[in-house]
């Protein structure tokens, strides 16, 4: 099978950012204890830049749960919990994490270091509250629960008044948990490299509206690492001034990611992450590439300027799988304009239930609003017991050539 | 169990059998307990449970690993067995809850988000707020003025429903299972008004069926949806008796009173807070666990059944907890995985190993 992928320089950068990143949260315990710095297990939608103001260092069971997908032992460790009683049905990293905490000799790294405090935000999804409070009870260890209300239409007042209020309330926690002041200096400092962050991210993304895309989405899932682990830190604004750079350059001398692109597709959902590169070369060889999506993009949300705890209460608020179905809807429906897509597949992901269960209804929406072809494709991020190959690789070529029928670049009309 | 024809109580089991038919006047449609039924009664509504219709339609809206109750409900909606409703109300619970409050099909539904994090500050202000902006927006919709009177009048009437049903409860070990769940499922699908009455109507001939049966081993039965009494009457059949329920379509529904002597969407909001705890609500570690084994001592319950909706993350979630924490108490304990709410010969054979352990223990 033909390779038909261009790989990024800046990935090497990566792999010593994420590598120098995990060495040093593997050994926390030895440095960070003399240091008076506690180790959080945070998720992924979780106002960081407060704890990081705090001097506390963070590490990210999801960002763990993808590794675990992407290095193939999410299935043994999702055993090792199952077999402790937790269902199947379940979600996989939260499965995969609980295995890695029972099992670390099976987990790569041999597991998280043990946390001194748990912080979750059920922006994302209801599952982290329950997996956190798995995780309270086996560490014993404080929980720290920001609770963010769904936003059906628009947030409403109430609701980001709540959530402020939770953030103040968890600020003085943390600060007699951590016996320091939050300085308001420090805080704004940490908004700020959290927002040239996410510009630097949202431009790189953006930079794949050009014909060719200079990135095919395995680039954009692999290089969100930082934006998710390292938010709110100058490292991850290095690493994405290093990538923009790059991405830039490809767009200048109109490399392509895909070479030969002939069709530009939009992926909603998370990756199959034990599958990165061999699902989208499925894509790739028909000189199919992915060239915007909606999951990398929830990191591209900057936090308002403004007084910070209003801003972060109404950002985080206000996440994209924390919105209704016609806020989906329409993200997908500007992205297919303003990337001129001509399809989209969508992952119906048996781990993720806020994405997965109203994709059906997004794409019938995006359908009628477009007229660009979408595909679902039921599988897991990381658990691989649940893809089916055949069976997917099929539904992808019957896609592919109804896409071929339809011609090339015949992007959907916004109605 | 011989209970009269025309009496009271066959009209509340056949409420409960037929789904509440024949309909209210203005009936509305809603989703899990922790709908403020007193908000819908006060702008001229009649709340009515929705719950899973038997038959095994499969929605397009809802992808296969979803729980049964999300999708035969969206299934029947899509196929219009819902029309007669005058609106539908979700609140937010689980993340499967929430999709389907996006898809539904027809006129946008009421949704009410009370918090998931009930003793975080500001949650109770908060949750009135939410009671408020709902209220608001239901009124509207019924073309009526959100009227404290009426309010009122409402969180009274449901208290006496509450009290009536807290006392059927403490009844359970004298009563047959699966007529106490169908008695409570009643009061989740008749007017409430009408309920009340009949079930004080009820009462003596509840109370003549009374019998003190101590050969039959005390069942806790906790869990999410259960629209049908077969589980019920599956422990009957195999000796035992559920003496202490925690489901969501059980005595969870009715728990807690409102105070009446408060302003009423503060009131309402305290409920909420203060409720037996949820699956989908966070407390603290140990309040659920701990209070299903407080239930479960109370009742002398010698086993517990967990049931828990295939795809029902937030009860499969704390089955694993809630399973330990029963077993150090010395209550046997069989989490028990359904698709639907009928249970099979697998379930059979499951439940008869728990029971026949009890005995032997």
């Amino acid at each position: 099978m033909e390779r038909r992928y261009l790989p990024l320089q800046s990935t090497r950068h990566l792999g010593r950012t994420v590598q120098r990143y995990y060495f040093f949260t593997r050994y926390q315990r030895l440095w960070g204890r003399p240091l008076h710095r506690p180790l959080a297990w945070i998720t992924s939608g979780a106002p960081v830049e407060i704890l990081r103001a705090l001097g506390i260092d963070c590490v990210y069971p999801e960002n763990f749960g993808a590794i675990c997908g992407a290095r193939r032992v999410a299935p043994d460790l999702c055993r090792v919990a199952e077999a402790a009683g937790y269902s199947q049905d379940l979600c996989s990293y939260a499965r995969a994490g609980i295995g890695a905490a029972l099992r670390p000799d099976l987990a790569p790294m041999g597991g998280l270091p043990r946390p001194d405090l748990l912080v979750t935000c059920n922006n994302i999804c209801g599952t982290v509250l329950k997996w956190y409070e798995v995780l309270a009870r086996r560490w014993h260890v404080p929980l720290f629960m920001i609770d963010t209300p769904f936003v059906a239409g628009e947030p409403e007042e109430h609701a980001v008044s709540y959530v402020r209020a939770q953030l103040r309330e968890m600020i003085a926690e943390l600060e007699r948990f951590t016996g320091r002041r939050l300085r308001a200096g420090q805080l704004r400092q940490r908004i700020m490299l959290s927002n040239e962050a996410v510009r630097l991210w949202g431009e790189i993304r953006g930079l794949c509206r050009a014909r060719p895309s200079p990135l095919n989405i395995p680039d954009l899932f692999v290089h969100m690492a930082p934006i998710v682990v390292l938010r709110g830190t100058t490292a991850a604004v290095i690493h994405y001034r290093k990538l923009h750079r790059e991405v830039r350059e490809r767009v200048r001398t109109g490399q392509a990611a895909v070479p030969g692109e002939k069709y530009r597709l939009l992926w909603d959902n998370i990756a199959i992450w034990y599958q990165l590169y061999r699902f989208y070369q499925q894509f790739s060889e028909r000189g199919a590439a992915f060239v915007t999506d909606t999951y990398t993009g929830g990191w591209s949300v900057a936090v308002d300027a403004g007084e910070p705890l209003e801003s972060l209460a109404r950002t985080y608020t206000a996440i994209f799988l924390n919105r209704g179905v016609d806020f989906r809807a329409r993200q997908m429906i500007d992205l297919i304009r303003d990337f001129g897509v001509d399809g989209f597949v969508m992952h119906a992901n048996r781990s993720c239930k806020p994405y997965s269960l109203v994709q059906e209804e997004i794409r019938r929406r995006v359908i009628a609003a477009t007229g660009v072809p979408g595909l679902v494709v039921e599988a897991d991020m990381t658990d691989a017991r649940a893809y089916d190959q055949e069976r997917v690789r099929s539904k992808v070529q019957t896609f592919m050539e109804a896409l071929e029928a339809r011609g090339g670049h015949q992007q959907g009309q916004v109605q | 169990m011989t209970i009269t024809e025309s009496g009271s109580l066959s009209v509340l089991l056949a409420a409960a059998k037929n789904a509440g038919r024949p309909y209210p006047q203005r009936p509305f449609g809603y989703f899990c307990s922790y709908w403020p039924e007193e908000l819908t009664l006060s702008v001229g509504w009649e709340p009515v449970r929705l719950l899973p219709p038997a038959g095994g339609a499969v929605p397009a809206g809802l992808p296969a690993f979803s729980c049964h109750p999300a999708r035969a409900c969206l299934a029947a909606a899509e196929g219009g067995a819902y029309r007669h409703l005058d609106g539908t109300g979700f609140t937010h619970g689980c993340d499967t809850m929430q999709c389907l409050s996006g898809i539904w099909p027809g006129e946008t539904p009421f949704l009410f988000v009370p918090p998931n994090s009930v003793l975080a500050v500001g949650a109770q202000a908060y949750c009135a707020a939410e009671l408020a902006r709902l209220w608001q927006r239901l009124a509207e919709a019924a073309g009526r003025t959100p009227d404290d009177e009426k309010l009122h009048a409402a969180i009274v009437l449901m208290n006496r429903i509450r009290s009536r049903a807290a006392q059927l409860d403490e009844m359970r070990a004298r009563l047959p299972s699966p007529l106490v769940a169908a008695v409570l499922r009643a009061g989740q699908l008749m007017p409430r008004a009408a309920y009340e009455e009949t079930l004080a109507g009820a009462w003596n001939e509840l109370a003549s069926l009374a019998a003190d049966e101590p050969a039959r081993t005390g069942v806790l039965l906790a869990g999410s949806v259960l629209e049908s009494d077969d589980l019920y009457t599956m422990v009957e059949e195999l000796g035992a008796r559920v003496v202490a329920d925690d489901t969501c379509t059980g005595y969870r529904h009715f728990a807690g009173l409102v105070d009446e002597n408060e302003e009423p969407l503060s009131a309402l909001a305290a409920r909420v807070i203060g409720r037996v705890p949820c699956p989908c609500r966070h407390r603290d570690l140990a309040a659920r666990p701990e209070h299903l084994v407080a239930l479960a001592v109370r009742r002398g319950a010698r086993a517990a059944v967990l049931v828990v909706r295939k795809y029902c993350d937030p009860h499969a979630w704390d089955a694993v907890a809630v399973a330990e924490r029963l077993r150090s108490a010395g209550v046997s304990v069989l989490v028990l995985e359904m698709e639907t709410a009928v249970p099979g010969g697998a379930e059979r054979t499951k439940l008869q190993a728990l029971l026949e352990m009890v005995d032997f223990a």
